[in-house]
């Protein structure tokens, strides 16, 4: 009717409206807030071998990414290790007995360790050593699966 | 009746598209400039308990009683690995004896698998761990090669082999 009168051409707008919800709907499903809790920065060592890992606990692994001088680094802000490994550990330790969990000193839950590849070992050794001092046993180490970067 | 209410629905009421594409592409356009894909990472999972101070320990058998085979206790197999100032690979040694000298190349990694091999290969081999001895100057990057060629041998069980530690070498 408008056509007619001369008002313009008033076109369909439901099909792109739903090509759009649906191009949303893909982004909401594959968007990975996770991924926030890992540092971009950092330069994994390379491992053919590295599997992705399969954890079904019901605490969230800690995650630590470890610069080059050897700090941990939350949302790009260095810690020292002892610093925010032990806040976190208290935490979990808080949590497992408000579960009414027993730990026997050991934590249920593994470390990812995402160390930069140049990170001298006396510096990786020591956040291993600061984590093992709290409880955690497991752990995890990262590394990217594909080919190195040149 | 019934008639003339389906006549007027059909006219319907019609919905303003115009204002929710802008805002469903608004939506979109955060997601798009957002979207990072996330990078492809592997992990490899191990087993550490806390370190004990390290004793040489002199290999023992165990007699089994009524005078039955004797049969070793299992151990761990330790690589001795030292570096430069730059934090690559200078030696490696399996227990006593040097096996790989310079940087870790891939045919270097291969002469370490092999000598591992023919050890874990033995049908009653008494290893079932590995330990490695670093020197405090490698590079991260460098241990996780070696880490990859132990984590690639397999028991006698035929898994592969996981307990694999690492301490710091005494200078």
């Amino acid at each position: 009717m408008s056509a007619n009168s001369g008002e313009g051409a008033e076109p369909n707008l439901t099909p792109i409206l739903d090509m759009v919800f649906q191009l949303i709907t893909f982004f909401m499903l594959v968007i990975n807030f996770k991924g926030a809790s890992l540092d971009q920065s950092l330069q994994l060592p390379v491992m053919g071998s590295a599997r992705p890992l399969e954890w079904k606990g019901e605490h969230e692994p800690l995650i630590l990414n470890v610069d080059l001088e050897g700090r941990v680094k939350v949302n790009g802000v260095p810690f020292a290790a002892e610093k925010y490994v032990s806040s976190e550990a208290r935490e979990l330790k808080d949590k497992l007995r408000a579960a009414g969990e027993k730990t026997d000193g050991e934590l249920p839950v593994p470390v990812i360790l995402r160390a930069d590849k140049g990170v001298r070992f006396h510096l990786m050794n020591h956040v291993i050593k600061v984590c093992q001092d709290q409880g955690y046993r497991q752990f995890s180490l990262s590394a990217m699966t594909g080919k190195e970067e040149k | 009746m019934g008639r003339r209410r389906r006549h007027k629905t059909k006219k319907g009421v019609e919905l303003n598209l115009a204002a929710m594409l802008d805002m469903a592409f608004q939506l979109l356009t955060f997601f798009i400039l957002t979207f990072k894909p996330a990078p492809v990472e592997g992990h490899l999972a191990l087993n550490m308990p806390p370190p004990v101070p390290q004793t040489k320990v002199e290999r023992s058998e165990n007699v089994v009683e009524g005078g039955g085979p004797s049969i070793q206790q299992s151990e761990a197999l330790h690589l001795f690995v030292n570096a430069n100032d730059l934090g690559d690979v200078e030696q490696v040694k399996l227990e006593n004896s040097v096996i790989a000298s310079g940087q870790l190349t891939d045919p270097m990694k291969q002469v370490i698998n092999r000598r591992l091999k023919s050890l874990f290969d033995l049908q009653r081999t008494p290893f079932d761990r590995i330990q490695i001895e670093v020197d405090r100057r490698l590079r991260y990057e460098e241990l996780m090669k070696l880490i990859e060629v132990c984590s690639k041998q397999k028991l006698p069980d035929g898994s592969f082999m996981t307990k694999i530690s690492f301490v710091e070498m005494e200078r």
